[in-house]
């Protein structure tokens, strides 16, 4: 039996119903075949009225064990840091997360929310809204830089707006068969299995890429999104072209720009006039560039691109 | 009942837990008196001003994870109206199957999850249906809630077939879609559909066939079909019908009588074009304004919708419509339910008052005689509250559930409707003004205000359809629908009133919610659960 307790801060509850998506294993297929106790969940508990907080109380002082600590949402601190903008059970949301962490063998943040602070946190952050153990790319966050859980583990950051089900449930499972010890993690807490990889990796559209045909405006079949559309794909890590959403596609793949929603900085530029679904570039080059190539190796590698382009580059092969 | 019915004193915030706080004085056994309070401030408004004129594109859908393709499309048409765009008849396709994809998941979802399962409260251990209830739908357990709850992810399946992902896509964009689907994406997204039809609306939720089902028209025939084959009585809508009346949930959660809707589905052929005031007669779904009480349909205009802010926590004047609202939110938040009390405000209509939205609403008013002849009419939910007596929670939940056969149907349509080879997008030229974007996500009217500026947003605004329905008090004094629609709500057991939490979850908030229950005299607190 592992016990797991789910909680949302400044949250949208879109990390739950990504999870609700889950087909292997099934939410259901979690609490019934891998003996998860889902000691509560903001969608999903039963009442659990003054019992809540009482559970709550049981878990903070260690007479209950709580094995999983998954947290989705922002930590609100506003105003003043006071957390009154987001009060739970009795008081401020931050104050149980403060508690519940240090009694948790593994916690986990689950969406970009509470990995680094997400869309709440962009300026001017009204809520004063922060991640788990991140502000964006700034290590700290809440809980502090040097907060480990009881496994001995940072927070494990599972970002992503939302998250992929997968990404969750597979963490979910490996701690619940014992193999928790195993999840290593990147410099910014990801589990690296997931985040090694590009979310160009597998894109139907890397030979456009390759080739440097551009889809210079939306509802095209063929192009590459990089060049013109504003598309993080090369830059961003994730696995969504190789573990695929909702079992079907992937944002790349039906048309939409790679947003950088598992990087700290999404959304990027705080969406300022100008940058959104539009690649940001100098003298043509594009300033963000694919990840471990400079400018100068850039210009080259489109140069061979474009002069050994076959034909059929320029033709659509995604066909009716 | 007593006269005596004495306001309680403001409870302290430390009492305030969750997301929506409903509190309510209990007076011999019915609540008297109720007040909604919003507790959570996110601030999306605030964060807008100043971005990127399509950041709502972005940002919007993730107001809400549950309704964010209802975001992304009101998002898309605030921005097509401020900029005068083309939009192709292929795109409003999409963006209509993308809305109605989320319908579909939500529908599922959102009954076994979230509304039946406190069917099997022991509150109900009683009833002669308790135990077939149990095996059903109990949580995680529940034979039907597992299928139930698998299921609701396979109409967002097409929703990533077309936009890549779901939750949480910016497919749509001002001038059309970003994809360009392929003949495969649309036999899938049809075998998709196929699925869920035959794994679960036909042999678990119907107990009958589609076809017959659409032959309902009225009070009388729902009767009869109820009655006509086991497996009619014996499907979950059977039971869910007939639980709910043994357990008396037809019988309280009337409300103010009053809906509206902003109608939604926009024609593939109507609004290429779009303007604010060409939406109403361009959407297949059609909108309008119900009054119960005088039994009258008339139009919905934007141009009525009024956002008081005398009990909610923003330092703003009263009264303002949206484009003229500056979101400044109070910065020392104190509960006092004679002043300010919640982060919604109380929207109401310039003329008619507060109004309740959702899906009882969009039937109540599909079954009216006003609006284009060629708009979607469907007499049946309009027959039952006229002869139910008005809205109950039974009616309110049905209401949801009906939908999920037209939304189908009009998803198939939609399939046959796709022109593959031409266009999904027309690039627009980007331009100042002020657009207007709405729709119905499946728990109500969703509107998106959008005033563009020198290229940027200077103001955006939200009105949610929990916004409509959570709000505090209005100025007059008025009640918020859901305030309105407690009283008189029976207790059969103070310490455990289940029955407040049905009302509550009949209008299905995006709020969690948590529900506090009062002794009237003495202000105890009896009880205290949430709901979602």
């Amino acid at each position: 039996m592992t016990n797991l307790l789910w909680l949302q801060g400044g949250a949208c509850s879109g990390n739950t119903m990504s999870f609700l998506n889950a087909e292997e294993p099934s939410v259901c297929d979690l609490v019934t075949d891998f003996g998860i106790n889902v000691l509560w969940h903001p969608s999903l508990g039963m009442e659990l009225g003054d019992n809540l907080q009482k559970m709550l109380r049981t878990l903070v002082s260690g007479k209950l064990s709580l094995d999983v600590f998954v947290f989705e949402g922002t930590v609100i601190r506003a105003p003043d840091g006071t957390g009154e903008w987001n009060r739970f059970a009795g008081r401020p949301m931050k104050d149980w997360v403060q508690e519940l962490a240090q009694v948790a063998n593994y916690t986990v943040a689950i969406g970009d929310c509470a990995s680094w602070g997400g869309i709440p946190a962009t300026a001017p952050n009204p809520t004063e809204s922060v991640g788990l153990q991140f502000l964006k790319r700034d290590h700290g966050g809440f809980l502090g830089k040097n907060y480990r859980s009881k496994a001995d583990l940072p927070v494990i950051n599972v970002p992503g707006c939302p998250a992929h089900p997968d990404w969750i449930t597979q963490i979910i499972v490996a701690i619940a068969t014992g193999r928790g010890a195993e999840l290593s993690l990147d410099d910014l807490q990801r589990p690296k299995t997931f985040f090694s990889s590009f979310t160009q990796t597998g894109c139907t559209r890397n030979m456009h890429f390759a080739y440097k045909v551009s889809a210079t405006e939306f509802g095209q079949r063929k192009g590459c999104l990089f060049y013109d559309l504003g598309c993080r794909g090369p830059m961003t890590h994730s696995p969504c072209n190789r573990i695929l959403w909702n079992r079907q596609s992937s944002k790349t793949r039906a048309g939409m720009p790679c947003l950088g929603c598992t990087e700290p900085e999404f959304p990027f530029f705080d969406l300022a006039p100008g940058t959104v679904f539009k690649t940001q570039t100098l003298m043509g080059i594009p300033n963000a560039l694919p990840a471990g190539i400079d400018r100068k190796g850039y210009i080259k590698l489109m140069a061979t691109a474009k002069a050994t382009a076959p034909r059929w580059a320029e033709d659509d092969i995604f066909v009716v | 009942m007593s006269t005596e019915v004495q306001t309680l004193d403001i409870s302290p915030v430390g009492r305030v837990e969750g997301d929506l706080d409903v509190r309510v004085d209990i007076q011999d056994g019915v609540v008297v008196n109720a007040w909604t309070q919003a507790a959570l401030f996110r601030g999306f408004e605030v964060i807008l001003r100043d971005k990127d004129a399509q950041a709502g594109l972005v940002v919007t859908p993730r107001a809400c994870g549950i309704c964010g393709a209802s975001h992304l499309t009101c998002a898309a048409w605030a921005l097509d109206t401020a900029w005068q765009t083309e939009v192709p008849r292929n795109a409003i396709l999409a963006r209509n199957l993308g809305q109605i994809a989320e319908s579909l998941q939500s529908i599922s979802r959102h009954h076994y999850g979230l509304f039946i399962v406190d069917y099997t409260n022991k509150n109900y251990a009683k009833s002669q249906f308790y135990e077939e209830a149990v095996r059903r739908w109990a949580p995680f357990t529940g034979r039907n809630y597992e299928i139930g709850i698998t299921i609701s992810g396979r109409p967002v399946e097409i929703y990533a077939l077309f936009g890549g992902q779901w939750p949480h896509s910016s497919y749509m964009v001002p001038g059309g879609v970003m994809c360009a689907p392929t003949l495969t994406d649309v036999t899938r997204a049809w075998s998709i559909l196929e699925q869920f039809r035959r794994s679960w609306v036909e042999p678990v939720w119907l107990g009958s066939s589609m076809e017959r089902y659409e032959q309902i028209r009225s009070y009388d025939d729902f009767l009869a079909w109820l009655d006509e084959k086991p497996e009619h009585a014996n499907s979950d809508l059977g039971l869910f019908w007939r639980m709910s009346n043994d357990i008396g949930l037809s019988n309280y959660g009337h409300g103010h009588g009053r809906y509206f809707s902003w109608g939604y589905l926009p024609h593939e052929d109507k609004y290429n074009k779009p303007t604010i005031e060409g939406r109403s007669a361009a959407v297949i779904m059609k909108g309008g304004v119900y009054d119960g009480r005088t039994d009258v349909h008339s139009v919905m205009d934007q141009a009525f919708t009024r956002e008081d802010t005398i009990h909610a926590w923003y330092d703003e004047p009263g009264g303002l419509h949206p484009f003229e609202r500056t979101t400044t939110p109070t910065q020392r938040t104190s509960t006092d339910f004679s002043g300010k009390y919640s982060w919604s405000t109380a929207v109401t209509h310039a003329d008619v008052g507060r109004l309740e939205t959702g899906p009882l609403a969009r039937q109540v008013i599909a079954g009216g005689d006003h609006g284009e002849a060629w708009q979607n009419f469907d007499p049946l939910l309009l027959d039952m509250y006229r002869k139910m007596g008005g809205a109950s929670v039974t009616l309110r939940h049905f209401a949801r559930m009906h939908e999920v056969v037209r939304l189908y149907r009009e998803a198939e349509r939609i399939l046959r409707e796709f022109r593959l080879k031409d266009l999904w997008y027309v690039k627009p030229t980007e331009r100042d003004g002020r657009g207007w974007g709405a729709t119905e996500a499946i728990r109500g009217a969703l509107g998106h205000w959008i005033e563009v500026q020198g290229g940027k947003i200077k103001n955006y605004q939200i009105i949610a359809p929990t916004t409509w329905n959570i709000g505090p008090r209005a100025a007059s004094g008025e009640r918020g629908p859901i305030e309105e629609a407690l009283i008189g709500t029976p207790v059969a057991d103070a310490r455990d009133p289940v029955e407040v939490g049905h009302v509550c979850r009949s209008y299905d908030s995006c709020l969690v919610c948590t529900v506090h229950a009062h002794d009237s005299r003495t202000g105890e607190e009896l009880a205290r659960f949430r709901t979602a």
